[in-house]
């Protein structure tokens, strides 16, 4: 007791962290638990068939899991995608998508810019250019706003 | 077509402003502690009364048509209902929230005798007037709310409560007073009605995340419009399930919206453009804009223009100080000016940009083709 | 190099556009309190995905929003020595006085340049869209400013130098 009394460490604890009132994550159903086949895209990706292999991997994104592992699995996948698809194409490619996906691909943009190699980012800035001028600054409000990440 | 105030020479953003019965009369709030009522007169406004009450900014005004009384309340967790006395000038009352963080939202119910205020504390004060004490007292509705309660909306029976939350979510509660009022009958949204009877909870976005700014009951009580922060509009209808229709825009997020007729509503946000929108039950359709602003003029002067603008900020595109739209900042503030949500004819509209504008429906084009 | 500036700062402008919708929002965690919930980060539920937005392994733009607060942090282009010299002594010079710059932060987060923290009583008081217009006007200006100071540092001292070696 008489040790303790000059520790000024209790007055650092957080207890708001206790109060039972606050936020808490909903329980997400484990939804599009399968995430992406990497064996199917790389065979689209031998045939030539990027856009195909695009959507794929945006309709597959596992936005709702909770095992990291599986979304950095899919991140780098469907990076490598983009990345493939050369930007006379990116027009074609986004016709194929709807709504929906397109938010998903923008999610996918901008974690593709936390990881810049040689010119990735120029790639995906003309990649972004061309996804805002289809689906508008709301896509991007979606991109801060979801709590389901890419 | 439209008409553009600004009161008291102020380019402070209107916080909120209410509308009394006859709308001879407007209270607005600019941004802190204060409520001005300005008197209409002719195309000006005449400052009547400052309602200063309050210490800290005011969040929320609502004036009840009928009994003539108005309510405010306040980030000093306050709230006060002002009541008009012989000579004119406006009386305060405290209510007892009992909250201790802000309260952020108040709203009368339709039949005048309670009101329900939202707040910071993740809780909903239901007040009403406790006549043996002679004073305003609350009941309070907790769970499960997570976090700030930011809007609300009476259903027109004046027992049920839509309440959206920062917490993603929009819940319908019950709010009746036992004290006060007769047994309700049952709606469509259920039969139990104890005070805090959860009805019904929609999560905003399937994708998760997204505060919800905005919830608006239709006038027959059976559907509700709300409209969140990942810029989605979004629509429950109780006669076709509790299915919730979402349609998710291309635009900055809304911070309000409103009934304006039973099928249609309009939303007002961070885009500076009030937009109108249909429900018909099923899907949520665009009917238009309401800022029908042409962009300026692009020859001529404005050429010249164009290249000083290049030159003076070395910039490869030229944006003018001032944006092509009426408002000149966000839309915070919705409200009918004449009408009822039944039948709106004029609404409005104020923001941070500190104007308050008055759009006359029938005169929109895009409204004349809906016929309301 | 050039060709992607423009982009860059097209795309830095859209998401500042999209990240600054701010609102009024008192604390919920301490009565009468109303902080920078990006600053403060007291309730999860208030805090947006932070984005980042990158030109190349060097130059990046990280935006965090919140209810009523955004953060911006900039990592300026420094290619060799005299660059990060540079950069740390304009930066510097500019953060000792941020009372002056209204949006600037005293420090920047880890990792980058310059920090700005722009909160809704600034897009109260500010044309919102005129905040992003000179976010994106000091991301331009900072690249010419650095490499300006760097072409005098030089020539001084290549003047500096001849003058020293017209002795011998």
């Amino acid at each position: 007791m008489s040790k303790n009394t000059s520790s000024s460490a209790f007055r650092k604890i957080d207890v708001d962290q206790y109060n039972e009132d606050n936020f808490k994550d909903d329980e997400q159903e484990n939804q599009q638990l399968g995430g992406i086949d990497e064996n199917e895209i790389n065979q689209l990706l031998a045939t030539q068939k990027n856009c195909d292999a695009l959507k794929i991997c945006l309709e597959n994104a596992p936005l709702f899991s909770k095992n990291q592992q599986a979304k950095e699995q899919a991140l780098q996948i469907t990076l490598r995608v983009l990345l493939s698809i050369k930007p006379s194409q990116i027009d074609s490619a986004l016709e194929i998508l709807d709504a929906e996906l397109i938010d998903t691909l923008m999610k996918y943009i901008y974690r593709g810019f936390e990881f810049p190699q040689d010119g990735s980012s120029g790639h995906l800035l003309q990649w972004h250019e061309k996804v805002f001028a289809r689906a508008g600054v709301g896509s991007i409000v979606r991109v801060l706003s979801d709590t389901a990440r890419a | 077509m439209t008409e553009k105030y600004f009161f008291g020479g102020s380019v402070n953003p209107i916080t909120c402003h209410a509308w009394n019965k006859d709308r001879s009369q407007i209270a607005i709030s600019p941004n802190n502690n204060e409520v001005h009522i300005y008197q209409r007169e002719g195309n000006d406004w005449k400052l009547m009364d400052i309602l200063n009450q309050h210490d800290l900014k005011v969040m929320g005004i609502d004036w009840a048509p009928n009994t003539n009384r108005i309510v405010t309340c306040s980030v000093d967790r306050n709230a006060y209902v002002w009541t008009q006395g012989e000579d004119n000038k406006w009386k305060p009352a405290l209510v007892l929230l009992r909250i201790n963080r802000a309260a952020t939202c108040v709203k009368w119910s339709p039949c005048e005798n309670k009101f329900a205020c939202g707040s910071g504390a993740r809780l909903i004060s239901v007040c009403y007037f406790e006549s043996e004490n002679d004073w305003w007292v609350s009941k309070h509705i907790k769970k499960p709310i997570r976090s700030t309660v930011t809007t609300l909306d009476w259903h027109p029976n004046s027992v049920l409560l839509v309440a959206g939350s920062t917490d993603y979510k929009v819940r319908i509660f019950s709010a009746y007073i036992k004290d006060i009022e007769k047994q309700p009958t049952p709606t469509a949204w259920g039969k139990k009605m104890t005070l805090g009877q959860l009805m019904a909870e929609f999560k905003n976005s399937t994708t998760g995340g997204g505060w919800v700014h905005s919830v608006n009951f239709s006038a027959d009580g059976n559907k509700v419009c709300w409209v969140g922060h990942d810029s989605a509009i979004n629509c429950v209808d109780v006669n076709t399930g509790l299915t919730v229709v979402k349609l998710k825009t291309e635009y900055l997020p809304f911070l309000s919206c409103i009934w304006i007729t039973p099928m249609t509503f309009i939303v007002a946000g961070h885009s500076c453009i009030p937009l109108i929108y249909s429900f018909d039950g099923t899907s949520i359709t665009f009917v238009g804009k309401l800022d029908e602003s042409q962009k300026r003029e692009a020859s001529g002067v404005s050429a010249m223009r164009h290249f000083q603008s290049l030159d003076r900020n070395s910039r490869l595109e030229s944006t003018d100080t001032v944006l092509d739209c009426i408002h000149q900042n966000a839309i915070s503030w919705v409200a009918i000016q004449s009408g009822t949500k039944e039948h709106t004819t004029k609404i409005s509209t104020s923001g941070l940009d500190g104007q308050l504008v008055i759009w006359d429906l029938t005169l929109t084009r895009s409204m004349q083709n809906l016929k309301i | 190099m050039a060709a992607t500036l423009k982009p860059y700062l097209t795309a830095v402008r859209h998401t500042l556009t999209a990240a600054m919708c701010l609102d009024n929002f008192s604390s919920q965690v301490i009565e009468r309190h109303n902080k920078p919930e990006i600053e403060v980060k007291s309730s999860k539920e208030l805090v947006l995905n932070p984005v980042i937005i990158s030109r190349n392994e060097k130059e990046r733009v990280l935006i965090e929003t919140s209810v009523n607060s955004v953060r911006i942090s900039i990592s300026i282009k420094q290619a060799d020595e005299i660059e990060k010299i540079l950069c740390h002594k304009f930066t510097r010079f500019m953060m000792m006085r941020a009372e002056n710059f209204v949006i600037l932060r005293r420090k920047p987060i880890e990792g980058y340049d310059i920090s700005f923290l722009i909160t809704n009583f600034h897009t109260e008081q500010m044309y919102k869209h005129k905040l992003v217009d000179f976010v994106i006007h000091f991301m331009e200006e900072v690249d010419k400013e650095i490499s300006e100071l760097k072409l005098s540092v030089n020539s001084r001292a290549r003047i500096c130098a001849e003058e020293f070696l017209k002795r011998f």
